[in-house]
């Protein structure tokens, strides 16, 4: 991935956004093609989500939530829901953990700031991995909370690599 | 090295060989077991072939010795981890309820048996009351499943963690997880004796309603206090299993001599698992917290004071006292794997017993599992719940999250002893989702509204 990422702000959202929100439970088995859950993101909590993210012209959509944002289910369908919509990044106060390693594992952008209250739909955001920064409309660097290792990874595009080397070492090791 | 350990400490540092502390970051952290649901295992199992065919294929084709295990009649050569600890339990929505469902639990059944995993059948029951049931998972242990709520099995001393479908293909290959830090334990000391018609679940709608969603995020939920030493299995299950609607990485319950009768009584179904649960059982003693351990957090509650809780729409943590709820219903559901365990089929059945579900009211009853199933049908309080007017299906997740079995309309009121009462959870996002026990639930469906189920205990 790409360690500077450019996008306008097309959605916002408030605190607790759980997985059922961002994809229903009920699709999660109609489907074992990750673009296929694009079109029903955010059905029944916000159902013009997939249209207002296909009206930015330019594809480089960024979705602003609160704390908490991706709680509930593991379900990582919720990951490819946003994912396939354009969406460049999510920026948010928190995440809990599972939805958090499931973006990483997709090489989804997902960036913790202190405070998401000013971000407004229409901001332009400039987040740059290399130095962990986000700007929001030009404004002051603010630092992004994330550690080296998921930076990394994230940049790297996950660690399918690596598991690869690690199951190669291992059969060899075996014989 | 000074100072005492969480639980949670001396089980990662059992896995890593290392003695670990909260805070610590381990890179590759072993897993004891894996299991999977018919939602996940799916693409788990397309992935995992995709992804690792090739190094498969590499490695046994480039070496003249021989490391194929599985490449049988020109089958396939990849092979999981290990088959002995991985499991699959289709329970979301079977009997499968759509084409590409039973396309899945289809692929899973080739693929269990081309690697020799145990793939349980539908209507066993809920992956996470069959994994401790059945004694694949026991104290002590790193757990990892497709499924958030896997946290239930800290009820048992396990540590259990929910993963996505990309970590889950790499722990099938693996039989490990990545980047683990280690997380801090927010403890919980309860003490006091419920009152008569209060449990478990209104304890854990309590501490939800206190805490609220993300009010446990990071940290792992350690239930202790003389509440828990008396608390059965079942209660712990159900404190445990909601723990992730606070946002806890995971839930505990030190074992103790409950948690060893329960073991006890999986050896007796299962003697040919007595030398392995016999070895479990023996570093169960160890596997407890230290009294100097290190806590980020501490709550303490007294449990006599906790009344009937219900959480409104729609979220878990909207809780109420349910005597000053009266909203009407018309559709219950006792069920799913918070709530459907022999205690709390016997909490309901006291009240259902010798009564009507209310003429507005579909009641519809599920058990986790067909030991449990079989066990009400024998102790006769299915017959109990039928005689009632209730609707009784076969172990399986049912209408908690919307697919199947009782999907909501617009409008509709339902009550759930299930997790999850988020907006559109059980089908339109114009119904509406209570959460309560099991007694609350089956007091609330006698009488076509919510309802404080104390008075059927006087």
């Amino acid at each position: 991935m790409n360690s500077k990422i450019k996008g306008t702000v097309t959605v916002k959202f408030g605190d607790d956004i759980n997985t059922d929100y961002i994809i229903p439970a009920y699709l999660l088995q109609e489907a074992w093609d990750k673009h296929f859950f694009a079109a029903y993101a955010f059905e029944k909590y916000y159902p013009d989500f997939p249209k207002i993210c296909a009206a930015n012209p330019y594809n480089d959509n960024i979705v602003v939530g609160g704390i908490n944002f991706g709680c509930g289910s593991s379900r990582e369908q919720a990951v490819y829901a946003i994912q396939y919509n354009n969406v460049k990044a999510v920026i948010a106060e928190s995440f809990p953990d599972i939805f958090f390693r499931n973006s990483i594992n997709n090489s989804f952008c997902v960036v913790k700031v202190s405070s998401t209250k000013e971000f407004q739909i229409g901001d332009n955001v400039e987040i740059d991995l290399e130095k962990l920064t986000v700007r929001r409309n030009g404004s002051d660097e603010e630092k992004i909370q994330m550690s080296d290792e998921e930076r990394n990874l994230l940049i790297a595009g996950g660690r399918l690599g690596q598991i690869k080397e690690r199951l190669r070492q291992r059969l060899l090791t075996a014989t | 090295m000074s100072g005492g350990q969480t639980i949670v400490e001396k089980i990662v540092s059992r896995a890593t060989n290392k003695r670990v502390k909260a805070g610590d970051l381990v890179q590759v952290l072993p897993i004891d077991k894996l299991y999977f649901n018919e939602v996940i295992a799916p693409p788990a199992i397309l992935n995992f072939r995709e992804d690792f065919e090739s190094v498969f294929r590499e490695v046994t084709s480039g070496s003249q010795k021989e490391i194929v295990v599985h490449n049988r009649g020109g089958k396939s050569r990849m092979k999981v981890f290990d088959p002995k600890r991985v499991c699959f339990v289709p329970d979301h929505t079977v009997p499968s309820c759509s084409v590409k469902v039973a396309q899945g639990v289809n692929l899973m059944k080739e693929f269990a048996s081309e690697q020799g995993i145990k793939m349980y059948k539908e209507g066993d029951g809920i992956e996470h009351t069959v994994v401790t049931e059945e004694g694949f998972v026991r104290p002590g242990e790193i757990v990892v499943a497709t499924d958030s709520h896997t946290d239930t099995v800290g009820a048992i001393g396990a540590l259990g963690f929910g993963i996505g479908t990309t970590e889950a293909e790499y722990a099938l290959a693996m039989g490990e997880i990545y980047d683990f830090f280690v997380p801090e334990t927010y403890k919980f000391e309860i003490s006091g004796d419920f009152q008569a018609g209060v449990s478990a679940k209104d304890l854990i709608l309590h501490i939800l309603g206190t805490l609220k969603e993300g009010g446990c995020s990071k940290r792992i939920a350690e239930y202790t206090g003389d509440t828990m030493r008396k608390m059965g299995m079942d209660g712990r299950f159900t404190m445990c299993n909601m723990s992730v609607e606070m946002s806890a990485r995971t839930a505990v319950v030190n074992p103790d001599q409950i948690t060893f009768d329960f073991m006890q009584d999986i050896v007796r179904r299962h003697p040919e698992l007595a030398t392995e649960l016999n070895e479990s059982m023996k570093g169960m003693k160890v596997m407890q917290s230290d009294p100097d351990a290190e806590f980020s957090t501490k709550m303490s509650l007294d449990a006599s004071k906790i009344v009937p809780q219900v959480a409104l729409p729609h979220s878990p943590a909207n809780a109420k006292p349910a005597s000053e709820v009266n909203d009407e219903i018309n559709s219950v559901f006792i069920g799913s794997c918070t709530n459907a365990r022999p205690s709390d089929l016997m909490e309901a059945a006291r009240i259902i017993k010798g009564r009507k579900v209310h003429k507005n009211v579909n009641l519809l009853l599920i058990p986790a599992s067909r030991l449990t199933y079989n066990w009400a049908m024998s102790e006769g309080i299915l017959k109990i719940f039928s005689d009632a007017g209730a609707n009784i299906e076969s172990s399986n997740c049912g209408p908690c999250f919307g697919k199947h079995m009782g999907v909501l309309a617009p409008g509709d009121r339902c009550l759930s002893t299930s997790n999850r009462n988020y907006q559109g959870r059980m089908g339109s996002s114009d119904a509406f989702v209570y959460l309560s026990s099991p007694a609350t639930a089956a007091a609330s469906a006698i009488e076509g509204k919510i309802a404080d189920p104390r008075k059927y205990y006087k």
